[in-house]
């Protein structure tokens, strides 16, 4: 089928690709930028494994071909930790035990970071109900709930200033952020 | 290894390492999204293959016609199972086990296709989309043929024969007794019958199969990448099946996106793409998508028992009976009585019954083939126990009354079974009556009775597990099979005192290079941080068994604290010459350093585990005489023939009558995994097999129509318990260790499917005893609960 050229903007940097109208999203992040870590699952819009952001916003990128992407910023896991750093989340579900295989973890990094950061007092049905869209085979789940719990509390000591409080895990918060999109 | 080894492994052994939760090192490439699955694994120049598959469940094919799908621009090759039979060989499954029907099979079929998605033809295209857009021109002639699709049908005479090479779907059959089950049955005041049927389920790794097979033709040799559970095994099967030697062939396991048993067998599709990359010259990956995973990976769980116990009215068991029934599905990928031969020897529990004797019979059907299942002997729990249930209902008894009476005891152990398994360092009545009372189940009970009052079904399960972990050789030897139980392991300090280490176990989620860190830090005697674990490469770890079953615990970090044991040896040695002392026995090394005991204190004597290696290395001349430079253990170990751990499970339900739904919990769990290499994998393990029963029990169900077509090939029909259905676990650890094994370890992570499955089944049943139901069969699904309930009333009126 015939190549078409188009521009995408992933993690803050733009990419020049050919790849043909009907190349998923997810192969082409995958296959013609290289960036590895966002992992299909089911290729049906189920499992979440998936997922990126686009324009800040969760999307299954199986789900979408490459050339819609075109003109948005595209985020992807590779984006969240910086300079060999975790993010709070990420550190989080590494302290709670929250993943085990470790095939999900990306597509529920990025749900579950975006979650966050517009509902940052969830309680654990929310956080459960939020996380419902995302498969996980290994671990029940539990311990990733505790994981987005934690997170959240991170994210709470930070944004009312409590830095002190919040001991080391504060330090990793500017890397949490959005700011590198 | 010495006995001398093992001997302070079981019993002298004091752990800084193990026993923590230490966060694992593999969880910085996984959350980074750097990890390396297969399907990351870049290799130039790859073309990728796809698999045409029967659109029946049972066809003779004709003809296939490949010439539309040749002439797509981009496709390289189109091959069906006349190509492969000329480039590989038959698997063959025929072990020396009485009423067992070897049974073989080529690469791809050739005459016949035996169930919906047995893969007919392979294309091989420059990309993925252009193999599956010329996979739907290949054109296949079929003459479709009846479907089999019941195992009590497939084994009555007349029925179409799934394999013709068999005179009978019944492909296994044996009985087994024990005692005098007869005259114990003679002697009952009461015979309690019950009937267990477990439906079709499949693993669902979140990563599919796949493989990349890269052929260097003037090497003559092949590297295969595949997520497997046992890279030497697969390796071994590999190059028979093609005709090379070992030498030629590496298997290379990278990061595994979830097994849970579906990556053990080499499949079809697997060797098709090794042996094309040979013939092509060319490297070709493979990723099955999920459709083709649901449809034709492995499935799993199909079993029917029905049991008989003989019983006093005071409820105790005098004897049991078993019948046992299994689909097998169409093809033999391993013994067809492999899986649920260990139900049987499992069924007569923690309880003391030595009167037993069992039927099994296994059957084939035009479905997709059968393969072990995180646990799968899972059925074996729900049927105990809910045939103690049984028995309890009959004579109007406590349920924990009745488990009581007839528990094994501390005063029974070593405790031989009736199927002549060796029950040791098991704590079945502790567990019991710690859940019993950590879960205030008398409370519950009078709760229950007022709320049943007010229309609220609610219910107590209770599902005692004696789950079989690590099968060592000696297994077996007795079950007729051709396998072993050891595992191998290797520990190198290197120059700098850095620490390599290595196993023939592979992981895919349990952790496995964090507690084999721990475990050679506490074997050594060295900081974990200067640990490091390769895994997965054949050419790298040494020939083991690799993961099946819960060996990973005692086989395989059991076997590489014992090589770490023996590289500690030789580094003492090394400390006692260089400090000249006449012997190390009052050396020790500890977080790197080498400390004395003098005078009950332990002393630096300023040597460290660096200096030790680099005078290993690099000044062998300082070495005591005869002594080899360099620092390395190469050990293999094999476990007893079986270990054992156990738990309790405990749980509430409550059944919407309205709907037909059930919500679980609270629901705890006490378990006796002897000692606990680290804490918080442990508990994972048991959250994620909990998860996975009770997804099991409640939503996930493979079903097949009369035609034998699959109606559940999508995750939108598949159902996985997601993270609102799956309830919050409380668990409770014992940790009693077992004295026969490196560090007292027991394995563990498939007791949490057994208990799940016969908790939330116990509970559901003791929620609807009030309207005389009794859940039979699997999963409990809102229609199956509404159909239950309906006919009640109806006898009810």
């Amino acid at each position: 089928m015939n190549e078409v050229p188009v521009t995408l903007w992933v993690n803050g940097q733009t990419y020049a690709v050919r790849v043909s109208p009907r190349k998923l999203l997810s192969d082409v992040i995958r296959e013609d930028i290289g960036l590895t870590g966002t992992h299909v699952g089911c290729e049906h819009g189920v499992c979440g494994a998936c997922t990126v952001w686009v324009d800040d916003r969760p999307t299954r990128s199986c789900l979408m071909f490459a050339i819609q992407a075109e003109g948005h910023a595209v985020t992807t896991i590779e984006a969240l930790a910086q300079h060999g750093q975790l993010n709070v989340l990420q550190q989080a579900l590494h302290e709670e035990h929250g993943l085990q295989c470790g095939f999900c973890t990306p597509g529920i990094v990025m749900t579950m970071e975006a979650y966050l950061h517009e509902h940052p007092n969830p309680t654990v049905d929310d956080i459960r109900d939020a996380l419902s869209g995302n498969l996980c085979r290994c671990t029940g789940y539990q311990n990733i709930v505790a994981g987005v719990q934690k997170a959240a509390r991170v994210f709470a000591q930070n944004s009312s200033g409590a830095t002190s409080a919040a001991g080391n895990e504060s330090t990793h918060l500017s890397e949490g952020g959005r700011e590198y999109v | 290894m010495s006995d001398a080894v093992l001997d302070s492994a079981v019993h002298h052994q004091t752990f800084t390492a193990i026993g923590q939760s230490m966060p694992r090192v593999e969880d910085y490439r996984l959350l980074t999204g750097t990890a390396k699955y297969l399907d990351d694994i870049e290799v130039p120049h790859a073309l990728h293959a796809t698999f045409v598959r029967s659109p029946y469940a049972h066809a003779r094919i004709f003809r296939i016609q490949t010439d539309q799908a040749m002439a797509v621009p981009g496709v390289v090759a189109v091959v069906t199972g006349q190509d492969l039979a000329r480039w590989t060989q038959p698997a063959r499954m025929a072990p020396p086990i009485e009423g067992l029907f070897p049974m073989e099979m080529t690469t791809l079929p050739i005459d016949k296709v035996r169930f919906d998605g047995d893969p007919v033809a392979c294309v091989v295209a420059a990309d993925r989309y252009t193999a599956e857009d010329a996979a739907e021109l290949v054109m296949v002639e079929y003459e479709v043929l009846p479907a089999v699709t019941d195992m009590f049908a497939a084994a009555e005479e007349g029925t179409p024969l799934v394999d013709e090479t068999l005179s009978s779907n019944l492909v296994s059959h044996q009985t087994y007794a024990k005692g005098n089950v007869a005259g114990r049955f003679a002697e009952a005041d009461v015979i309690v019958e019950a009937t267990f049927s477990q439906h079709r389920q499949t693993h669902v790794p979140m990563e599919t199969r796949g493989c990349v097979a890269v052929w260097d033709d003037g090497r003559q040799h092949l590297t295969f990448y595949i997520g497997t559970q046992v890279p030497h095994p697969m390796r071994t099967t590999l190059a028979a099946r093609m005709g090379l030697k070992e030498t030629q062939v590496n298997v290379i396991s990278p990061d595994i996106g979830g097994a849970f048993g579906q990556k053990i067998a080499l499949y079809r599709e697997e060797l098709t793409v090794a042996a094309l990359a040979r013939e092509l010259h060319r490297p070709i990956r493979w990723r099955e998508d999920r459709m083709e995973n649901l449809r034709a990976a492995s499935h799993a769980r199909e079993d029917f028992v029905k049991t008989r116990a003989a019983v006093t009215k005071d409820g105790r068991i005098l004897a049991l009976h078993a019948d046992l029934f299994s689909d097998f599905g169409a093809y033999s990928f391993f013994p067809a009585n492999y899986m649920i031969r260990v139900v049987a020897m499992l069924l007569p529990g923690p309880y003391k019954i030595q009167d037993y004797s069992y039927e099994v019979k296994v059957a084939l059907t035009n479905k997709c083939p059968a393969g072990p299942m995180r646990a799968p002997m899972a059925i074996a729990s729900w049927v105990t126990e809910g045939t103690i249930d049984a028995v309890a209902r009959k004579l109007k008894l406590d349920p924990v009354e009745v488990r009581r009476i007839n528990m094994l005891k501390q005063d029974d152990l070593p405790y031989l079974t009736a199927t002549t398994e060796l029950y040791e360092d098991i704590t079945p009545r502790e567990t019991l009556d710690r859940a019993v009372h950590s879960f205030d189940y008398h409370v519950r009970r009078k709760e229950q009775e007022r709320l049943r009052v007010q229309g609220k079904y609610r219910g107590i399960g209770i599902c005692s597990v004696i789950e079989s972990t690590t099968y060592g050789s000696e297994f077996y030897r007795k079950a007729g099979i051709s396998g072993t139980g050891h595992e191998a392991a290797w520990v190198r300090i290197e120059p700098t005192g850095v620490v390599n280490a290595s196993a023939g176990i592979m992981g895919s989620g349990q952790g496995y290079e964090t507690v084999m860190t721990q475990a050679v830090a506490d074997g050594l005697g060295c900081n974990p941080h200067d640990v490091a674990i390769h895994l997965g490469n054949t050419l790298l770890a040494p020939y083991g068994m690799g993961s099946r079953g819960s060996r990973g615990a005692v086989a395989g970090v059991g076997t590489t604290f014992l090589a770490a044991q023996q590289a500690r040896i030789k580094v003492l040695a090394i400390a006692a010459h260089l400090l000249k002392l006449r012997s190390s026995k009052d050396l020790q090394l500890t977080d790197g350093q080498v400390v004395l005991e003098t005078d009950g204190q332990w002393r630096p004597t300023g040597l460290n585990l660096r200096d030790i290696a680099q005078t290993a290395y690099l000044n062998p001349l300082a070495l005591p005489d005869g002594m080899e430079p360099g620092i390395e253990a190469h050990v293999a170990y094999d476990p007893p023939a079986m270990t054992y751990s156990n738990s309790t499970h405990i749980c509430e339900v409550e059944v919407h009558l309205d709907t037909g739904v059930i919500s679980v919990g609270p629901y705890l769990v006490v378990e006796d995994a002897g000692t606990m290499l680290n804490p918080q994998l442990v508990e994972g393990q048991l959250l994620g097999a909990t998860a996975l029963g009770i997804g099991g029990v409640l939503f996930e169900h493979v079903v097949y129509d009369e035609n034998g077509q699959n109606l559940t090939a999508s995750l939108m029909d598949y159902l996985l318990p997601t993270a609102v259905e799956t309830p919050e676990i409380q668990m409770i650890h014992m940790g009693t260790p077992n004295h026969r094994t490196p560090a007292g370890i027991k394995g563990m992570s498939e007791g949490g499917v057994m208990g799940a499955i016969g908790a939330v089944c116990n509970a559901v049943s003791d929620a609807l005893s009030p309207l005389g139901i009794v859940v039979e069969q699997q999963p409990l699904s809102p229609s199956y609960i509404k159909s239950l309930v309906k006919k009640a009333s109806k006898t009810a009126r």
